[in-house]
């Protein structure tokens, strides 16, 4: 039996709270962060889902302990690069971009960067 | 192809010795069976039930954590990038997997069979930032509740612990008409709201149960207050009003409350349930038996109202 034929329609729900318990999927400008590195540099890119780039914004980078290693701008073009040798990358890095209203992380684990390394 | 100089020769035998170094002070496992990571308790729960013993199933949300905004350390997604299967929710269920690069080929996505049913909430229109006045949509992703999901869910990682060899196909099988049974009759017990609940409004403390009131056709109206927190009066004033706009005469608590705070709704007129969703793992018992406690008391507060 499928119940999305049979069952009646889905009674009003609180309009006010639904939003709350539901997932971001289609936030008009949720921030995206992305990171990557070759082993020579780490590569910061944060873009609103809306497609527009932040043109400011803080960046901060955590090792694997939670301890902060280091605090950048964003570059105008939402990207920001930093040296891979001015980071201790060993326990990986958790890469953290706030826009001040909108913020959002991605994480590299050791195993992430050991691929890029060794290739 | 990059240049390589000395320098850039001994990075990456510094990164390599240091992963290595890492590697050497994680946790060993403690057997060679599969792992199977789940995003959520639910999932972890029928991967327990389908996999037994062939498998070690890690669930690694700590207790007292949403599952769905949790922020996982880089340890966390070390033990992803190495399991043998991740068990995703899907329908935007924990949005920390788009956070970091996890093996796309590993990856099990329990709802992608339904996505035809998922339910989109309403648009809320409000300006901050830079963006001026925008609109938020959402899914929501407590599939789960509906017993009928949460079979196509267990039958997705069944078929997926089968063909990938992680446990043994006929054994599965078996687990997986047991369990189905067992979701059959939380069905079952959930379908006997129905006509208990019809015309009644309830209140959920938290929005949800989106999928449970469409499945079984209850009129759950929702506050947006912290599992487990007292209400300050500002949210017991906004819940008076909502009870006398409504007429609601039930309250579903989604995380066992403080005796405080059930006495204040209590003092409301309002009936209360505690109805854990079961995105992180219950306090004791397991998915079904709580489950089966909160349809229990469901009924009961309802089959109460008309007493």
């Amino acid at each position: 039996m499928d119940r999305a034929v049979t069952r009646r329609g889905f009674p009003v729900v609180a309009a006010a709270a639904l939003i709350l318990g539901a997932a971001p999927t289609a936030f008009a400008h949720q921030l995206n962060v992305f990171a990557s590195t070759d082993c020579e540099v780490v590569l910061v890119e944060a873009k609103f889902s809306s497609g527009r780039v932040p043109v400011k914004g803080e960046v901060r980078i955590l090792d694997g302990a939670n301890t902060l290693l280091r605090t950048l701008e964003l570059g105008e073009d939402g990207t920001l690069s930093v040296p891979f040798g001015e980071l201790d990358a060993a326990t990986g890095l958790l890469i953290e971009v706030d826009t001040g209203g909108h913020d959002d992380y991605w994480i590299l684990t050791p195993e992430d960067i050991a691929k890029k390394c060794q290739s | 192809m990059p240049e390589l100089t000395l320098q850039s020769v001994m990075r990456r035998l510094i990164v390599a010795s240091s992963v290595l170094l890492f590697a050497a002070h994680a946790p060993v496992k403690a057997q060679d069976r599969p792992t199977v990571v789940a995003v959520n308790y639910a999932l972890s729960y029928f991967a327990e039930r389908l996999g037994g013993s062939d498998i070690e199933v890690v669930f690694p949300v700590p207790d007292g954590v949403d599952p769905s905004f949790w922020r996982p350390g880089i340890s966390d997604i070390s033990t992803m990038q190495n399991a043998d299967l991740i068990l995703l929710n899907g329908a935007g269920f924990a949005t920390w997997t788009a956070k970091a690069s996890l093996p796309r080929s590993r990856i099990l996505d329990t709802s992608r069979g339904f996505e035809d049913r998922f339910i989109t909430t309403e648009t809320v229109t409000h300006s901050h930032g830079e963006g001026g006045e925008h609109s938020h949509t959402g899914t929501a992703s407590f599939t789960w509740l509906d017993q009928e999901l949460a079979i196509l869910q267990a039958a997705a990682i069944a078929e997926a612990l089968a063909q990938r060899g992680l446990a043994e196909p006929a054994t599965v099988e078996t687990r997986m008409a047991a369990l189905t049974e067992d979701l059959t009759a939380l069905d079952a017990a959930a379908e006997r709201l129905r006509p208990l609940a019809e015309g009644k409004v309830l209140i959920a403390t938290h929005p949800r149960y989106q999928y449970l009131a469409r499945a079984y056709d209850l009129d759950i109206r929702s506050l947006d207050w912290e599992a487990g927190a007292a209400p300050d009066k500002d949210q017991l004033a906004d819940l008076e009003a909502l009870v006398k706009d409504s007429g609601a005469l039930v309250l579903l608590w989604e995380a066992q409350p403080t005796d405080e705070a059930r006495a204040a709704i209590r003092e409301l007129g309002l009936a209360d349930v505690v109805f854990p969703t079961l995105a992180n793992s219950p306090a004791s018992s397991d998915y079904a038996e709580t489950l089966g406690t909160a349809l229990d008391d469901l009924l009961a507060a309802l089959g109460g109202l008309d007493g």
